[in-house]
């Protein structure tokens, strides 16, 4: 044997320490270079600022007295009080709503299967079952609303059950049952006339968050479809369409929602005889949905003009009509491209909401500054913390939209392909 | 995805069209189901639905101002009709309508539209609140979409030509000045290139700009939207006075932590006589909304509270008229029930009470004994007058 | 193809050969003429609607206030004004308020945006997660709620007589920030100036581009940056002295902001105030939130190859970013990106409520006197015509920059 190919046979030497464990991670991503090293010690400084001025502010100095007064009142604004619904308490009608929404929420994790969905079931069904042991609470709500609140838990299990173990547990049934859900809320809290225990409550009376929701709910599920027909309607080869849609597009886009709500309130009315029933509410949610499409219209658009022509082509090539190549090649496609920009805009339309305090409306934001500014000499000290924690409010849920959005494009795999 | 899709435009559809039911206050769902199609169902429902109108009205005969006017009738009969009386007011006015612990609208402005509920439907609590911003009180008075304007509105010549008929003064204003004591002014004519803070949509600003401009102050003005950012500037200095209407000034200062830190500046450079306001067009409305504001005046004259209405003739001819005891001041001919006083002050009290309720002891705190607000004089004793301006036309 | 005599009214049935009632291209219009006809009928009866109710409602309307003298103040404002000048100038006055803190965003939240999206996909971990939580958190408050977020972050600076001065030129106060600022004894000398200073700038952008062309063309080298540029200053320097020269004094000089009066307000230079402050940073930083995002998904819409492809022709990083995949994601980028940019400038209507004298603000405090309805048509027209340009100018850099035959 020739001594000179006996390689002394010795265990691999391990990575250098740089490259593994928390070592090598912390390497990788955050000092791999001279300027990645300057910008995350900058960065750590900034976050070290921050945390350390705000939470010593939130611990030692903050005062919460607003919200634990409004508290229920923040949720569903003046729905409950005297006035609204003379002589029966109606905090029941938005608590069934919510229990409906757990169920469908429940619905949802069983089909999806998705770490997401189950959190939100579990978070929202955690949440109303928390609200109903609050000192407010306690308080203020009968021991038959607060049983609702805590059977979310249930209502989520049911929901669950119901998708996994009958036919039910598909997406289809998901959004029929969805609209059916939507359609329930509206009459429960518009309730019927002549119903024993569904007496009428003016809209109103419609507040808080609920209100926001509301609108927002309505909003997201009608700008999406009317937003798709007229980017369809602006990249039309006909003109009259195109020049509609365009012009209702830009005019839309061009103005600011709080002249168009003010618009809706003061000049929508005179368009009717004096005696019409007019509706406040029904006209803010038709300007704010209509203001959101135009947003949408162009975002869709957007998506549409970064497709490739080829895959249009190669879907007339293969004999689709017209509709079905648009409907089922190019849109998803285009859709999937902009999923970003439409959650966004949907984040935005649950933000805009709380611009309807321009036409005296009661949501959960105008409600708490309203309250304030009326009882000025006790409650005024309060009001960061109150601004403090409508940002929260808003933050968990556009920030759960935006979250499930980046699950979907996960699942889709934009970026990966 | 594609799944979702397919439904997103029936789905879509249904919405639109619950919304459509909803939105129709008295169930007039047939109207609303005119077509709709995918593109813009909401747009096409609202059009559809002013064609419609169109077509109506070039069917009328003639479709003038009076002809419309005899048609919808009085405003009595809608109201009474309705079931209720319809309030423009708002809600972040500390005492005059702001929202309490539980949500509900209180305050002297609520007070008043509660005493015409009373008054015209004998039920203090039907009444609505529309809660309007200030830019809103022209067009909404107007448009005569609601039946009483109270929301601290200044009586002006160009509003009661413009907006509707001012019916009586019930609450005496004037605008002053909010300073610290710490910048040793002790007048408002000292304020020469001071920075004011302001609230918008009100006369403050317009007031304001007059005095500035009368006294060479050349004052720079900051306007807000809302008093919690008015009163969040003043309190930090960014500007050097707040001014608004006294009452609301000695109301928010009493707030302030640090409140012998601040003075209100003696001068008041404004009239503000604060009442209801009613839409022009309907004289019996007019008189009504006045009435009513004269019993509620004349009964804290008569000394008779929510408490001690008469319900049999008391052998005082004055008080005995004003309940409808013995005789009557007319209630009758303008289409209330001869006891009308009886179910107002029943309900919601006197002035005084009113007063008391919200802007006195029990609610910000404003002083009444000898200032302009006190009653003229006890209906008693005409030769003991308490001096105020609180006064309206003798019930006779 | 001959045709029977009598089948003339047969043949008026025919289009091409194909029965009207069949053919694609006499439908589609048919369908589009009464569409169009019902809409614009629609519309028309619902404007006609109102103008008879405001008519018969004795609703005040009109335009006539216009002309009359305004009477109240405006806050802070770029254009000269005072009280005594009309309601048309002083909706003007507020408009350039709009206007400049529309620009001015709309650049400084572009850049933000592109900065952070950037920053979003950038192999620090440290700083993708931060991107990450700026983006999440400013993009899902209500702007309105972060306005007074930044209001009260302004009014913890001191209040103006105990404010921060700068070497006696700059003063930082919650009031504002006033800096040095050039104004002109007169104006006559000092617009001529500018027309110079114009001038000059084009002819220097003119010999730029003839001589970046030269240097295309021959490959010998011909500095136009340098050339372009000084040929500008030298030009307008030589104009500046010629104006000192012929009246007298220099057609601008620095004013500087000195406390004025009792109160100590700061009066001279230029302030930017306490609401403009407070304003622009709510609206710079809530939409560059959303212009990362925008960032974000264009950079991640090119296909992967591309940087790839990039990366494997020895491009860096940050070129193959700047060169292949952002030129590329442009396309992405640009249509939601003009909608921001419009959502920045109608978002800068709730001013209103920080103290900051924009176009609704002003528009608001008008309806005092002014009929509402008018004033508010008026901002509804303002507003549309300052979307339409920017639309109109991003749409024509999207036609420039989408696929052909898309």
């Amino acid at each position: 044997m020739a001594s000179g190919t006996d390689i002394p046979q010795t265990d691999s030497l391990p990575p250098p320490i740089t490259e593994r464990g928390i070592v090598g991670w912390v390497y990788a991503n955050l000092f791999n270079s001279w300027y990645n090293t300057v910008l995350t010690f900058i960065f750590a400084a900034i976050l070290v600022l921050t945390l350390w001025f705000g939470l010593g502010w939130i611990i030692l100095e903050s005062d919460w007295r607003v919200i634990a007064t409004l508290g229920g009142n923040l949720i569903i604004g003046q729905y409950n009080i005297e006035k609204a619904c003379p002589g029966q308490d109606c905090f029941w009608r938005p608590q069934v709503s919510l229990l409906l929404v757990s169920a469908l929420l429940g619905m949802a994790w069983a089909i999806s299967g998705d770490r997401v969905a189950k959190r939100i079931a579990i978070g929202v069904a955690v949440v109303s079952v928390a609200f109903a042991f609050l000192p407010y609470s306690l308080e203020r709500m009968g021991l038959d609303v607060r049983l609702l609140l805590v059977a979310n838990l249930p209502a989520v299990a049911a929901g669950w059950a119901l998708a996994r173990y009958t036919p039910l547990g598909s997406v289809r049934w998901i959004v029929i049952l969805g609209v059916l859900a939507f359609l329930v809320t509206l009459v429960l809290l518009r309730g019927l006339p002549g119903v024993p225990g569904l007496q009428p409550v003016s809209v109103i009376y419609w507040g808080g968050l609920m209100l926001n929701l509301l609108l927002a709910v309505t909003g997201i599920a009608l700008s999406l479809p009317i937003g798709i027909a007229l980017a369809l309607g602006r990249r039309s080869h006909l003109p009259v369409v195109k020049l509609l849609c365009v012009v209702f597009i830009e005019v839309f886009r061009g103005v600011p929602l709080i002249t168009l709500l003010f618009m809706s309130q003061v000049l929508v009315p005179l368009a009717f005889p004096e005696d019409f029933p007019t509706n406040s509410l029904f006209r803010a949610g038709v300007v704010i949905t209509l203001f959101s499409s135009a947003y949408m219209a162009e975002n869709i658009r957007g998506g549409l003009q970064a497709l490739h022509p080829g895959q249009a082509e190669a879907a007339r090539a293969l004999g689709l009509p017209g509709w079905q190549t648009t409907m089922l090649i190019s849109m998803p496609q285009a859709i999937r491209n902009v999923i970003p920009a439409i959650v966004g805009q949907f984040i935005s339309l649950f933000k805009d909401t709380t611009l309807v305090y321009i036409i005296g409306m009661l949501d959960v934001l105008e409600f708490g500054r309203a309250f304030i500014q009326g009882n000025v000499a006790e409650y005024l000290d309060g009001t960061p913390e109150f601004l403090l924690f409508i940002a929260l409010v808003f933050w968990v849920f556009c920030y759960t939209m935006s979250y499930v959005s980046r699950r979907v494009e996960e699942h889709l795999g934009v970026g990966q392909r | 995805m594609i799944t979702v899709f397919k439904w997103i435009f029936p789905a879509g559809l249904i919405i639109a069209l619950s919304l459509a039911i909803i939105g129709c206050e008295s169930g007039d769902t047939e109207a609303m189901q005119s077509e709709i199609n995918d593109r813009d169902a909401m747009i096409a429902e609202l059009e559809a639905e002013v064609k419609k109108m169109t077509e109506e009205m070039a069917a009328m005969p003639d479709p003038s101002g009076s002809m419309m006017m005899e048609e919808t009738g009085s405003r009595l009969q809608t109201v009474q009709d309705r079931g209720k009386l319809v309030c423009a007011s708002r809600n972040d006015v500390p005492g005059y309508g702001f929202l309490d612990d539980t949500g509900n609208n209180v305050g002297f402005d609520i007070d008043l539209c509660r005493a015409v509920a009373a008054a015209v439907l004998g039920d203090a609590d039907a009444f609505e609140i529309r809660l309007i911003s200030a830019a809103e009180r022209g067009p909404t008075i107007q448009s005569g979409e609601v039946d009483l304007l109270v929301r601290t509105v200044t009586w002006t010549t160009s509003r009661d030509s413009q907006w509707g008929n001012y019916t009586q003064t019930m609450f005496y204003d004037g605008q002053g000045f909010l300073v610290r004591k710490d910048l040793g002014v002790s007048s408002a004519l000292d304020l020469q290139g001071a920075s004011v803070c302001v609230t918008q949509g009100t006369t403050t600003e317009l007031n304001l700009q007059d005095f500035s401009n009368q006294n060479d102050l050349n004052i720079e003005t900051l306007t807000f939207e809302d008093t919690d950012a008015v009163v969040a500037a003043y309190q930090s200095q960014q500007c050097d006075a707040f001014t608004n209407d006294r009452s609301q000034l000695a109301a928010i200062s009493s707030g302030f932590e640090d409140r012998d830190a601040h003075v209100i500046l003696p001068e008041t450079i404004s009239e503000e006589p604060l009442g209801p306001v009613v839409p022009h067009g309907d004289e019996q409305w007019y008189d009504i909304v006045k009435a009513v504001m004269a019993i509620l005046i004349y009964s804290e004259a008569y000394s008779v509270t929510s408490d001690s209405v008469p319900s049999a003739a008391t052998g005082d001819t004055k008080v005995d008229r004003l309940f409808g005891l013995e005789g009557s001041f007319g209630q009758d001919t303008l289409g209330l029930s001869q006891t009308v006083a009886q179910d107002v002050v029943g309900a919601v009290g006197n002035y005084g009470e009113i007063y008391n309720r919200n802007l006195g002891p029990g609610g910000i705190n404003l002083p009444r004994e000898g200032g302009r607000n006190a009653l003229w004089a006890d209906a008693g004793c005409m030769d003991c007058p308490r001096g105020g301006q609180i006064y309206s036309a003798p019930l006779r | 193809m001959s045709r029977a005599p009598g089948s003339f009214l047969t043949g008026l049935a025919y289009y091409q050969g194909v029965p009207v009632w069949r053919h694609a291209l006499i439908i589609q219009w048919a369908l589009q003429i009464v569409s169009g006809i019902v809409v614009v009928v629609l519309v028309a009866s619902f404007f006609a609607n109102i103008t008879n109710a405001i008519q018969d409602r004795n609703i005040p309307h009109g335009f006539g206030f216009l002309s009359r003298e305004y009477q109240t103040p405006i806050g802070q404002h770029f254009l000269p004004y005072e009280s005594s000048d009309s309601y048309l100038y002083a909706f003007g006055v507020a408009a350039t308020n709009t206007i400049i803190v529309s620009i001015v965003g709309v650049i400084l939240a572009t850049a933000l945006g592109i900065v952070v999206g950037v920053a979003r996909i950038s192999g620090n971990w440290l700083v993708s997660r931060t991107a990450l939580v700026y983006v999440e958190f400013f993009r899902n408050v209500p702007l309105l709620v972060q306005l007074f977020f930044w209001f009260y972050i302004v009014l913890t600076l001191p209040p103006v007589r105990q404010g921060y001065v700068i070497v006696d030129k700059l003063y930082v106060n919650n009031a504002g920030i006033s800096v040095p600022w050039p104004s002109p004894p007169s104006w006559d000398a000092a617009l001529v100036w500018m027309a110079i200073a114009l001038v000059s700038i084009i002819a220097g952008a003119v010999l730029h581009r003839i001589l970046t062309r030269r240097e295309e063309l021959t490959g010998r080298p011909s500095y136009p940056l340098i050339t372009g540029g000084a040929t500008t200053v030298v030009a307008a320097a030589i104009g500046w002295l010629i104006i000192s020269a012929a009246s007298g004094n220099a057609p601008f000089g620095i004013s500087v902001p000195a406390p004025h009066g009792t109160f100590g307000r700061i009066a001279g230079g230029f302030t930017i105030s306490g609401g403009l402050m407070a304003l622009l940073t709510g609206l710079v930083i809530y939409t560059s939130s959303f212009i990362a995002e925008i960032v974000r998904a264009g950079i991640q819409s090119v296909g992967r190859g591309q940087t790839e492809a990039a990366r494997s022709l020895g491009l860096a990083p940050m070129a193959a970013l700047r060169h292949i995949t952002f030129p590329q994601a442009l396309r992405v980028i640009i249509p939601p990106l003009i909608s921001q940019c419009l959502n920045l400038t109608k978002n800068s209507s709730l001013a209103a409520a920080i103290g900051y004298a924009d176009l609704t603000n002003v528009g608001k405090t008008m309806t005092q006197i002014a009929p509402a309805v008018s004033i508010y048509i008026l901002l509804m027209v303002a507003y549309l015509a300052m979307s339409l340009t920017y639309s109109l100018i991003g749409n024509l850099y999207n036609r420039r920059i989408r696929l052909v035959g898309n």
